[in-house]
């Protein structure tokens, strides 16, 4: 059922659809990679918000949830930090070109089986105006678009 | 009139009833005993205080930036950042979250540019002409990042992140941790001011 997607793990817009009413978000894990606390909380609150905001599932429950326990056919989102550069909204507000932030997670999401849907990995980025933080809720969206685009 | 002037013989009152000042003096001596040991150990009544419902808040901190995390407050609102009790409170003119310091798996403390983390120069300083918005970038003022992570009732994970004033930050870490919150990293001592 869900082996026209373990081939394209990135291919996602032309792959099958799965359904799954509901959805556990386990927290980052950092892969040595060293970034700030508040950029894993910041990401964790995103993934939160931004996959409530799909409508795709009944329930996003977080990680260590009691309820989850039994949800039938929960799918389980696991995100680890592949790299991260903190740059400076001071530096890109006065060069314009230099201090950008950018975040590269790798974002796994398994069926009940622990059957993987989903392996691939995903930038977040503020280039040019705003905060260092802002580079979470970028991840968050490209994160929730291939939740879109895969249930 | 009915009423006159009473005469009180103030030598028969005092002096012909020794039985009576032996009751005085024992009762005296009971509630010294009784009393002495809150005059000198305040801290049980305050630990009580501090557990009832209307506790004073013992740290509070106004004008608070609650940069994400706040369920029912949206993200960069600015509140009342408070340890009331054993929780710490954070609360805006509308609603009011708050985390009790024995769920909080993890506090951190760090400083960091407000720019950095606020965005607070945003496109307003890119409006000024002649570069003036870049200029102003320049001068960005220091504060603390606190960050959360803690659990709810249901033992969902949940996470936090405050900007407050540089320095505000430890009291506020301190004190939770002081009351049952976890923290894997110690809680620095302030760095010396003159280098």
């Amino acid at each position: 059922m869900v082996g026209s997607l373990w081939g394209q793990p990135g291919d996602s817009k032309s792959a099958q659809k799965f359904s799954a009413s509901s959805i556990q978000i386990e927290p980052m894990d950092s892969n040595d990679v060293p970034m700030p606390p508040e950029f894993r909380v910041a990401i964790y609150e995103n993934l939160i918000a931004q996959i409530e905001k799909t409508g795709k599932f009944q329930h996003v429950y977080r990680s260590g949830d009691k309820d989850a326990a039994s949800a039938p056919d929960l799918v389980t989102l696991r995100t680890t930090a592949q790299s991260f550069t903190k740059g400076s909204q001071k530096k890109r507000e006065v060069t314009t070109v230099a201090g950008a932030t950018s975040i590269t997670l790798k974002v796994h999401i398994t069926d009940h089986a622990g059957q993987t849907l989903v392996d691939r990995d995903v930038q977040g980025k503020v280039r040019f105006l705003g905060e260092n933080l802002r580079a979470t809720y970028d991840f968050s969206k490209k994160v929730a678009t291939i939740i879109r685009n895969t249930f | 009139m009915s009423i006159q002037n009473p005469k009180v013989d103030v030598s028969v009152a005092t002096n012909s009833f020794p039985g009576v000042g032996a009751r005085i003096w024992t009762r005296g001596l009971f509630l010294l005993a009784v009393g002495a040991p809150l005059l000198f150990f305040p801290a049980p009544a305050r630990g009580q205080a501090a557990g009832a419902p209307q506790a004073a808040p013992s740290v509070v901190q106004t004008d608070i930036k609650l940069v994400i995390g706040g369920e029912t407050i949206k993200k960069n609102s600015e509140g009342t950042l408070s340890v009331v009790g054993s929780s710490l409170q954070f609360a805006t003119g509308k609603a009011k979250v708050e985390v009790k310091a024995s769920s909080i798996l993890d506090i951190f403390t760090n400083e960091d540019s407000r720019q950095d983390i606020t965005g607070a120069a945003k496109l307003a300083t890119m409006a000024i002409p002649y570069g003036g918005g870049r200029v102003l970038s320049l001068f960005s003022h220091g504060v603390e990042v606190l960050t959360l992570e803690f659990t709810d009732a249901n033992g969902g994970y949940h996470g936090m992140v405050f900007v407050l004033p540089k320095g505000q930050g430890a009291p506020i870490k301190k004190q939770l941790v002081a009351m049952g919150a976890k923290a894997s990293v110690p809680l620095a001592e302030p760095a010396p001011t003159n280098k």
